[in-house]
């Protein structure tokens, strides 16, 4: 029997422990503000540099790392080459699915979601996510039915939570 | 004793607190539950999110049967 498996704690600690420079974006960071929402898989936007593709790369390397949406599962194995074309990342590991994006529809490149992000502080470790105003903009951008339902939730917490701190 | 606004609670439908606001009355319309989501702003986000590892891990317990089911399944 095949186990799966999505730890997006132990997936965070890597990235963290390989200096890998990201915002965390879409469903998890819907989950951090309260969203209760499921969401399969881990979405962080990040600068597509060679180094900080590299740390990724060093982040995953013993989980087995493979292209989930490329037809034949090819392995993540990074050139200098390749780092320079790449534009996103959708990778399955042994730790679950974590999509790298160098850019977040409806808010811009890394360096735009980088301005829209907060940071939130965690026992093991320190995460910038999106702020909850951004989430809504992407999830509205992005318009598939699943991310329209949790701007109704966003909108609601947002709402309360604005309440609660007037 | 428990009055008939009570029981009403207790056998739902969720009902707005009075003090709820336009986004937060347009969720509950749209069908979520949103003690669910009181509960979730009630705790930390690190709660939040081991809160959704175990439902995540549940259902990925639950795909993982079912895909054996479906292997098992004659014809």
């Amino acid at each position: 029997m095949i186990k799966i498996v999505q730890d997006d704690q132990a997936l965070l600690l890597r990235l963290c422990n390989e200096q890998v420079k990201f915002v965390i974006i879409d469903g998890f960071c819907g989950i951090i503000h309260g969203v209760t929402l499921l969401t399969k898989d881990l979405d962080i936007c990040c600068r597509f540099t060679t180094e900080n593709l590299r740390r990724i790369e060093a982040a995953v390397k013993d989980l087995h790392p493979y292209h989930r949406l490329a037809a034949n599962k090819l392995p993540l194995e990074l050139t200098d080459e390749l780092c320079g074309r790449l534009r996103n990342l959708y990778l399955q590991t042994d730790l679950g699915k974590l999509d790298c994006l160098s850019e977040v529809m409806g808010l811009g490149g890394f360096e735009a979601v980088l301005q829209r992000s907060v940071i939130y502080r965690l026992s093991y470790g320190e995460f910038r996510i999106l702020d909850v105003d951004a989430l809504i903009t992407t999830k509205q951008a992005v318009g598939c039915e699943h991310d329209l339902a949790a701007v109704r939730q966003l909108l609601a917490i947002k709402e309360k939570t604005a309440r609660r701190d007037t | 004793m428990i009055d008939e606004a009570i029981l009403a609670q207790i056998n739902g439908p969720y009902v707005c607190p009075p003090d709820a606001g336009p986004a937060w009355r347009a969720a509950a319309e749209y069908g979520f539950d949103m003690a669910l989501v009181e509960d979730s702003l009630r705790m930390t986000p690190e709660q939040r999110i081991e809160e959704h590892q175990r439902a995540l891990n549940l259902l990925l317990d639950i795909e993982s049967a079912r895909d054996l089911n479906d292997q098992n399944r004659p014809g």
